[in-house]
């Protein structure tokens, strides 16, 4: 295990943002943290990555590096009046790391920029940013890096190029990643285990494939004249402007599909929705 | 500790506010000089109308002296001012862009990062003195040539032009040690409120008060000799005939202790606090 917090409580004043939270990460894997805004994901990252200190419980990241981890907490703050070598250059330097022209061209290469633009980063884009605030964080190598939010403010294009880098770092260098966010859909392609978070507490944790499986009522299914079938009405779909929203209750969607294709329907597309009420709600699945 | 106080000075040295810092005390110096060249004559002749009549005074007394005098005068309010709104955001910066998370998610003591803040911003300060003495000199001797230096202080006193070099000399170099505590003060005040608006005004509000309390009679000769407020005047002590050493070695020693005492304050304060 590279990094285990145990039990961590956190409170402000009266208000507890974090309830007894215990998380287990192991090398090389991809681990997300997904809970609605406010259910205390970034105070947990704040914790793990020493920013601010928990009231009880323990953190411990088993690594003999000299940064052990590293991270970026919602957007990536980077010195935009310096150029990207200049704030490789000083973030570098503050750990005792000698920025060589080989080293900056490599953290470049590594999280996709060029390095050869040479202006003040504040004329990056938000995209360019987070790669660069990747590249910071992975100065030094640590064995274990946290993304708060990574994904906010990405057009799909960053976000699409922002998972595969984090799927190389995980897969060629063997690093383990902590994400965190508040929208399903970008954990679920991403990470192989999910903690749900909910008002400070670990309320799920488990595969995330089976998590969101489990949480799966509704799936949106596009197709042509879905408007015509029987099937559909007799299940008491949602037919929407071009798509129909169904729940099966007391058959499965396989079955659901199968007979839409008997009746002659042309699907195109079975997209699966996530309860979040069921996924973010404390019963047990 | 050392590859900090570098990557601090690399930053201070890209940002254009140093530059504006450097401009404006340049720019201070131009209206003293500039309201001397048209005006100076002119209050020279009001403040010396009574002794004209008793005595007779020879040479220019709008001298580089008497210039370098008034600019050293700056040192009441316009330079500690500057000095704090530049320094107290070498931290304020850091806390509104939040890159001081991006600098404690590195490897990185909280006590070596702020000490090297305290230690880039006491050299800084000592920097802009040295820039603003210099300059002072040189162009004040280049427009305005050599002279007697006449100061009114407790009365009107008159010094030889090699006397009054080595005065103002001296007068720098001990209000350079009030400029210090200063920028230590707004530092930590920068500490404890992150804000730069409120770092800025609780400054401000700090330096007119200090000025108006070193004026103040608190009928208690510990108060009047120790508090911090008595001591930040040292640098004027050099334009008595007498130069009270002592006293000024007293003073500027206390001023350095209550200096220090500041920053282990700050120092306390960030290393107890979270990074947020």
């Amino acid at each position: 295990m590279i990094l285990e917090a145990r039990n961590i409580d956190k409170s402000y004043g009266s208000l507890k943002v974090l309830k007894n939270v215990t998380i287990e990460c192991h090398k090389g894997k991809i681990y997300g943290l997904i809970g609605a805004n406010g259910a205390g994901k970034t105070t947990l990252f704040r914790i793990l990555l020493g920013l601010i200190k928990q009231d009880s419980g323990s953190i411990v990241i088993d690594s003999e590096g000299i940064k052990p981890i590293g991270g970026i907490i919602e957007k990536p703050a980077l010195y935009g009046y310096l150029s990207a070598y200049g704030n490789l250059k000083v973030f570098a330097e503050i750990q005792r790391l000698k920025l060589t022209k080989e080293l900056f061209y490599q953290s470049m290469h590594q999280v996709g920029l060029s390095p050869e633009r040479k202006d003040a980063i504040k004329n990056y884009s938000l995209g360019m940013k987070q790669r660069l605030g990747l590249a910071i964080a992975l100065l030094n190598n640590p064995d274990c890096i946290v993304l708060d939010e990574p994904f906010s403010g990405l057009d799909p294009m960053g976000i699409s190029a922002l998972h595969e880098l984090i799927n190389k770092l995980s897969n060629e260098n063997q690093i383990t990643v902590i994400i965190s966010s508040h929208i399903v859909r970008e954990l679920t392609d991403l990470c192989e285990i999910l903690y749900v978070i909910n008002d400070g507490e670990i309320i799920k944790s488990g595969s995330a494939a089976e998590l969101l499986k489990e949480n799966v009522t509704t799936f949106k299914i596009v197709g042509k004249n879905l408007e015509l079938s029987e099937v559909l009405k007799s299940v008491d779909a949602v037919f929407l402007n071009k798509s129909v929203l169904v729940s099966p209750k007391k058959t499965n969607i396989s079955e659901v599909l199968q007979r839409l294709i008997e009746e002659g329907m042309e699907v195109t597309s079975c997209i699966p929705q996530t309860d979040l009420k069921a996924l973010f709600g404390k019963e047990q699945v | 500790m050392i590859s900090l106080i570098r990557s601090e000075i690399y930053k201070i040295s890209k940002q254009s506010k140093t530059l504006y810092a450097i401009a404006a005390i340049l720019i201070i110096e131009g209206f003293v000089m500039m309201s001397a060249y048209y005006q100076g004559a002119g209050i020279i002749d009001l403040l010396l109308d009574n002794l004209k009549d008793s005595f007779e005074f020879r040479g220019n007394l709008l001298n580089g002296n008497l210039i370098i005098y008034l600019i050293l005068n700056s040192l009441w309010f316009h330079i500690p001012l500057i000095l704090m709104i530049i320094i107290s955001g070498f931290l304020t910066s850091e806390y509104k862009d939040k890159t001081i998370e991006t600098v404690m998610l590195q490897p990185v003591s909280k006590l070596y990062f702020i000490l090297s803040k305290y230690i880039v911003s006491i050299a800084f300060t000592l920097l802009i003195v040295l820039i603003l003495a210099v300059s002072t000199f040189f162009i004040s001797y280049w427009i305005f040539g050599y002279g007697d230096l006449v100061v009114y202080l407790d009365g009107l006193n008159f010094f030889k032009s090699d006397d009054a070099f080595y005065r103002l000399i001296n007068a720098f170099l001990s209000g350079s040690i009030t400029m210090v505590f200063f920028s230590v003060v707004s530092l930590t005040l920068a500490v404890i409120l992150k804000d730069a608006t409120k770092t800025w005004i609780v400054a401000a509000i700090f330096l007119i008060c200090s000025n108006l309390l070193l004026k103040m009679d608190f009928n208690n000769d510990i108060i009047n000799e120790l508090f911090f407020s008595k001591l930040t005047d040292s640098w004027q002590y050099f334009f008595y005939y007498e130069i009270p050493y002592s006293t000024i070695y007293f003073k500027n020693l206390l001023l350095l202790g209550y200096s220090f005492l500041v920053m282990i304050i700050g120092i306390l304060i960030f290393k107890r606090r979270d990074i947020q």
